[in-house]
């Protein structure tokens, strides 16, 4: 064996992972080579020192948002809200009873706020982010801006989602999708701040129980405000419509990023 | 076969969260970049998970990590140089018994701030090789030939030995 088929070896000798008879030869070359032994040694002396190496462990916080991430990509997809009744003269008559009898119970639930209560909104608005940034296809209308984005949203929403923020360099605009927020359909706008995704969720308002604690005024609106599970939440309702602003970037930057939103 | 040990993959890959945070933080060299490569390697991984072909999924996750690195940081940079020749540069050979005793010495400082003056290149595949991955798997991370993961090893192992040269003269 001479230097040139030596030299290779070094690395795995050093390892230990050289089989017994290249160990043999190795050696007995580097009895009689000074440069490959001084070599040999370097290689030794490099492996102790990358062994010394800390190991740093992931942050708890980021562990966190993993596992939320994982346990929101275990979830089956929800499936599009299909009415169950086709037209079938027969089932005609039990069909109108059932109206009837929803009709009732809408009125009813029309007295009080009907949906999941303010905890559940801000669960909902999380669990709805995570499902966004672990989709395969997030985005459904990539952005040229906000004036193509928007129109992408007519004819498959029942709204018009009041969006005027085109995104800037601080906030750009990635796209949008089609979404839903509880029981209703929503428009789900895709914001980046540096590299974290903010999901801006635009949803009708009614029926859901709103947070009535504290309230940060934000420009002219009133914002809700929660951390939950590592991540910064922003409710808040303007008109007709509610907005659900999500992300783990710092509470003060969503702020901005709404304040920007509600700009006239 | 896999080794996601019979759990869904998903959890399988939390048991790497740690390794791959701290491969992501030697490639960003600061907590919060790592923080954002690794949720966002973790949510391409999952949204991917149908890709998963068996095998290593720790080689997998960090084939991810450093696709996902070279995608948000490297965008527009100069393509990767090209296979380097199949001929080993021993680099510089340490002059003396002294320098060789300085650098067993070393500090975890010293070694951490020479590996950050590697090009990714070299230092991914030192970290590998300290991972414990092996060859093909190597060849798999790095997109390179089985049969030129060694000398590409001992290439990079060269610049990391020049580098520390500077710190222990």
């Amino acid at each position: 064996m001479d230097c040139r088929d030596a030299r290779p070896l070094l690395a795995d000798h050093a390892a230990g992972k050289l089989d017994e008879v290249r160990t043999a030869a190795l050696d007995a070359h580097l009895q009689g080579c000074a440069d490959c032994r001084r070599l040999a040694a370097s290689e030794d002396a490099l492996n102790a020192a990358l062994a010394r190496m800390p190991r740093p462990q992931a942050p708890a916080r980021l562990t966190a948002r993993l596992e939320d991430m994982v346990a929101a990509a275990e979830k089956p997809p929800r499936a599009p809200r299909r009415s169950p009744f086709r037209a079938s003269t027969w089932l005609a008559p039990f069909a109108s009873a059932c109206v009837a009898a929803a009709l009732v119970v809408v009125v009813t639930r029309a007295m009080t706020p009907a949906g999941p209560g303010p905890g559940a909104l801000v669960n909902e608005a999380v669990n709805d982010h995570l499902r966004v940034v672990t989709s395969t296809h997030p985005i459904e209308i990539e952005s040229g801006g906000i004036h193509q984005v928007k129109p992408w949203f007519t004819g498959r929403l029942e709204f018009a989602p009041r969006v005027t923020f085109s995104g800037d360099d601080d906030f750009p605009l990635q796209g949008g999708s089609i979404g839903y927020f509880v029981d209703r359909k929503a428009a789900v706008f895709q914001f980046k701040r540096r590299l974290h995704a903010i999901t801006l969720l635009v949803f009708p308002a009614g029926g859901l129980a709103w947070p009535s604690g504290q309230t940060k005024q934000v420009g002219r609106l009133a914002i809700s405000e929660s951390v939950s599970r590592g991540f910064s939440i922003l409710l808040w309702q303007d008109d007709s419509l509610g907005y659900a602003l999500v992300s783990d970037v710092n509470i003060h930057d969503l702020e901005t990023l709404a304040g920007k939103l509600n700009e006239p | 076969m896999s080794d996601t040990g019979g759990q869904p993959l998903g959890r399988a890959l939390l048991g790497h969260a740690d390794a791959a945070y701290a491969y992501a933080l030697r490639l960003t060299r600061r907590p919060s970049d790592a923080d954002d490569l690794v949720q966002e390697s973790f949510a391409r991984a999952l949204a991917g998970a149908a890709g998963f072909r068996g095998g290593s999924l720790k080689a997998w996750l960090f084939r991810i990590v450093r696709n996902t690195y070279i995608d948000l940081h490297h965008r527009g940079a100069p393509a990767p140089e090209a296979e380097p020749p199949d001929i080993i540069d021993d680099g510089p050979l340490f002059q003396d018994d002294l320098e060789l005793d300085r650098l067993r010495r070393v500090v975890a400082e010293d070694i951490e701030a020479a590996l950050r003056e590697l090009t990714e290149d070299a230092r991914s595949i030192i970290l590998f090789d300290l991972e414990g991955f092996t060859e093909t798997e190597v060849a798999g991370l790095m997109g390179c030939a089985v049969g030129t993961v060694k000398s590409r090893l001992a290439r990079a192992r060269a610049l990391l030995r020049g580098k520390l040269q500077e710190y222990v003269r």
